[in-house]
């Protein structure tokens, strides 16, 4: 086979050598550039960050511009409200245009809520400093075990990309206010909306499946997107951005809809209805979109489905607080369990799904990151190695180097 | 926690009290309005459905008795004499506002629901949540509190409701004893969340006390478990080391250990080792070009 190709490829060698090479860099001058932006690595779409480094590496990059992220609740919303902020604070952070939508908070306030960013590195070090404390001559009593594999790379546990995209963020403290207002933002408060709208026409919205609160918003979202220009109306001159919508709740009691409450909602097409339309929006502009619902009040879990299917990327918090989950010590190191429930198939057939289902979140100080869950070790004495089995095969996956002592027996040979 | 959200310490919000037909949470509900009662300042306003007035006053401080305002919608609750003094259809954000401005201006107001399960039955409850969060944000009240039949609705919709509060407290029945047990769950405005679950009783005062904290019974038993074994006890082996057993096998090298001294011989050859002769030939092309002038060594 190596014949032909030789004799196929010596015309060519003149042509070749005056064009020194057929690799050429990919210049990135192409793509409109705006700052916060990317091409994704799977297939060239331009992605923003969600604000949390490990949730982009999950969700494959980043969010794509023009997609839809779902992020359904966890009980008490309170970590998903955290990665809620966080997608608005990376957005302040990048120079990006803010929407946001709220039914229960005035959009002000969750803009003073913003986490504060770390702009210098300080998250970075931490994985090397663990890495040399293991490999540290160890005291006197210390058994040596598997000395062999001492030198080899520790497996990370955090979900990260290996190229920096996005920022840190500092939960304790609030956004400077300076840099806050900095970005342009603009509010959706549903109780200042409704008002206007009922005494205007109430008859004519009676007419279409959705209903007045979600039809409000899609116009003003809408009015929006063409108004300052995110729907390429704008000449090319001028230089573009990009529009992070957030919708909060939505679905929820407090937007009027009746989802939550009963098994059978009369207006059950409202919020598919309403998903529709935005994501035609956003298809069609400059924007990218984050929205939350309140997944464990509805009771229709063909609903939910149907609502799943309408979002691009759609992932599921389950926190452990006030669950029985939150005694096991399996999951002591963790907040919560954050199920991917949904990745977007972009100009392609298939997506990269994360290499491990079993993933974990917890929230420190300074992160908010997404972790493989694995066993640890089993040191107590009554261990029935064949119960745990399936556990403990699933966290081998992710754990390289000692993949053969789990598997070996029950007992401890001398 | 209990007793901190009975009695108010983090001010504001909603606080919802759920309860079944095994044990009612009036009495908690009549505790709270006891404790709000004595703080001075403070005026409470009752939207009552399921007690007349006489019932809800009995029991209740007197002295402050002229702070409570009793909005009578027990003996007329749909409006059918026309001369209802509060109707369930009166429950909106403009009837509310307008009866809390009737009475003289106070610093702090509460607005106890007896109960919610009577108006959810007349509303939507998604209009009902509205009207619950704007009360919340509106600023006419500082508190709102509310009693909540949960087994007489959907649970979606306790769901909802449960949802919107910022603290819930859920009593049931003690399954030995006289007491009830309380599981509380506050949320901070930070967000955070904190849980609770104990046992009290309320004496004929409307005081209550917290008799015990309900222990988990799994978490018990692990601490029993440990202190018991020691397996090193009686070995027929021996797993101490004398100092010259320890010597001995610190002097072991162990293969595939890539120690200090394995790689400082591999790097720098000693006297004795192998060395590579060249010396060039006239024939040899020898580039001149250093190879790695690209890189940046």
């Amino acid at each position: 086979m190596a014949a032909p190709i030789r004799s196929m490829g010596k015309p060519t060698g003149d042509r070749l050598s005056c064009n020194t090479t057929s690799f050429q860099k990919r210049s990135r001058s192409k793509l409109v550039s705006i700052p916060g932006t990317r091409p994704s690595v799977q297939n060239g779409q331009l992605i923003v960050s969600t604000g949390v480094t490990s949730l982009d590496y999950v969700i494959g990059g980043g969010l794509a511009v023009g997609t839809l992220l779902l992020i359904e609740e966890d009980c008490y919303d309170s970590y998903s409200r955290m990665l809620f902020k966080y997608f608005l604070a990376e957005g302040v952070v990048c120079g990006h245009e803010l929407y946001v939508a709220s039914a229960q908070d005035l959009p002000d306030d969750i803009l003073q809520e913003l986490p504060s960013p770390i702009l210098d590195d300080v998250a970075s070090p931490k994985p090397v400093e663990s890495q040399t404390k293991s490999c540290d001559p160890d005291s006197q009593d210390a058994m040596k075990i598997a000395w062999r594999y001492q030198n080899m790379p520790k497996v990370q546990m955090a979900l990260a990309s290996s190229s920096r995209f996005g920022h840190y963020y500092d939960v304790s403290k609030t956004m400077d206010p300076e840099i806050r207002q900095a970005a342009k933002c603009h509010g959706f408060y549903l109780p200042e909306h409704s008002s206007t709208l009922t005494s205007l026409s109430p008859s004519a919205t009676g007419q279409s499946p959705m209903s007045e609160a979600y039809s409000s918003l899609l116009n003003h979202i809408q009015e929006v997107i063409h108004r300052e220009g995110f729907d390429g109306s704008v000449p090319q001159t001028k230089s573009r951005n990009i529009l992070r919508i957030g919708l909060h709740s939505l679905g929820s009691a407090l937007w009027g809809d009746d989802l939550c409450c009963s098994d059978n909602p009369d207006n059950g097409h409202a919020l598919t209805t309403f998903l529709y339309g935005l994501r035609a929006l956003l298809r069609s502009s400059l924007s990218v979109a984050m929205v939350t619902m309140p997944s464990h009040l509805i009771q229709n879990r063909s609903l939910m489905t149907r609502v799943t299917r309408l979002c691009d990327t759609a992932i599921a918090l389950e926190s452990f607080r006030g669950s029985d989950k939150e005694t096991i010590p399996l999951y002591k190191d963790y907040h919560g369990l954050l199920n991917v429930r949904q990745v977007p198939y972009l100009n392609c057939l298939v997506s990269d799904l994360p290499d491990n289902k079993d993933l974990a979140f917890k929230l420190k100080r300074k992160q908010f990151t997404i972790e493989r869950l694995h066993l640890p070790p089993d040191l107590s004495e009554t261990v029935s190695r064949v119960a745990h089995g399936g556990l403990a095969g699933a966290a081998v996956l992710g754990s390289s180097g000692c993949g053969s002592g789990t598997a070996s027996n029950k007992h401890l040979d001398f | 926690m209990l007793l901190e959200v009975l009695q108010g310490t983090e001010a504001g919000g909603f606080i919802l009290i759920q309860d079944t037909v095994k044990y009612s949470g009036r009495q908690l509900l009549k505790s709270y309005l006891n404790t709000a009662l004595k703080r001075e300042e403070e005026i409470v306003h009752v939207l009552g459905f399921e007690t007349s007035e006489d019932e809800l006053r009995d029991g209740l401080d007197k002295t402050s008795a002229q702070r409570l305002h009793f909005h009578n919608a027990y003996s007329d609750p749909l409006g059918w004499t026309a001369n209802s003094p509060f109707t369930v259809h009166q429950f909106t954000v403009e009837d509310i506002s307008t009866l809390l401005k009737q009475t003289p201006q106070a610093k702090a107001v509460t607005l106890v629901i007896d109960s919610l399960s009577w108006i959810l039955r007349h509303h939507p409850p998604a209009v009902i949540c509205q009207t619950l969060q704007a009360l919340k944000k509106g600023g006419a009240v500082r508190t709102v509190v509310g009693l909540l039949h949960t087994d007489m609705h959907q649970r979606g919709t306790v769901g909802s409701i449960r949802h919107l509060a910022s603290a819930h407290i859920t009593v049931a029945p003690e399954t030995r004893g006289m007491g009830a047990v309380a599981k509380t769950t506050r949320r901070t405005k930070s967000g955070k969340l904190m849980q609770d679950e104990q046992i009290f009783s309320i004496n004929e005062e409307l005081s209550v006390t917290v008799q015990s904290k309900h222990s988990h019974p799994g978490r018990s038993h692990n601490n029993t478990d440990e202190s018991e074994v020691d397996p090193t006890a009686n070995l027929t082996f021996n797993l101490r080391l004398s100092d010259t057993e320890r010597e001995a096998k610190e002097k072991l090298a162990l293969p595939f250990v890539f120690s200090k001294e394995k790689k400082s011989a591999l790097l720098h050859p000693g006297p004795g080792s192998g060395r590579i002769l060249y010396e060039p030939d006239a024939n040899d092309d020898y580039d001149q070009e250093d190879p790695d002038d690209d890189l940046d060594v």
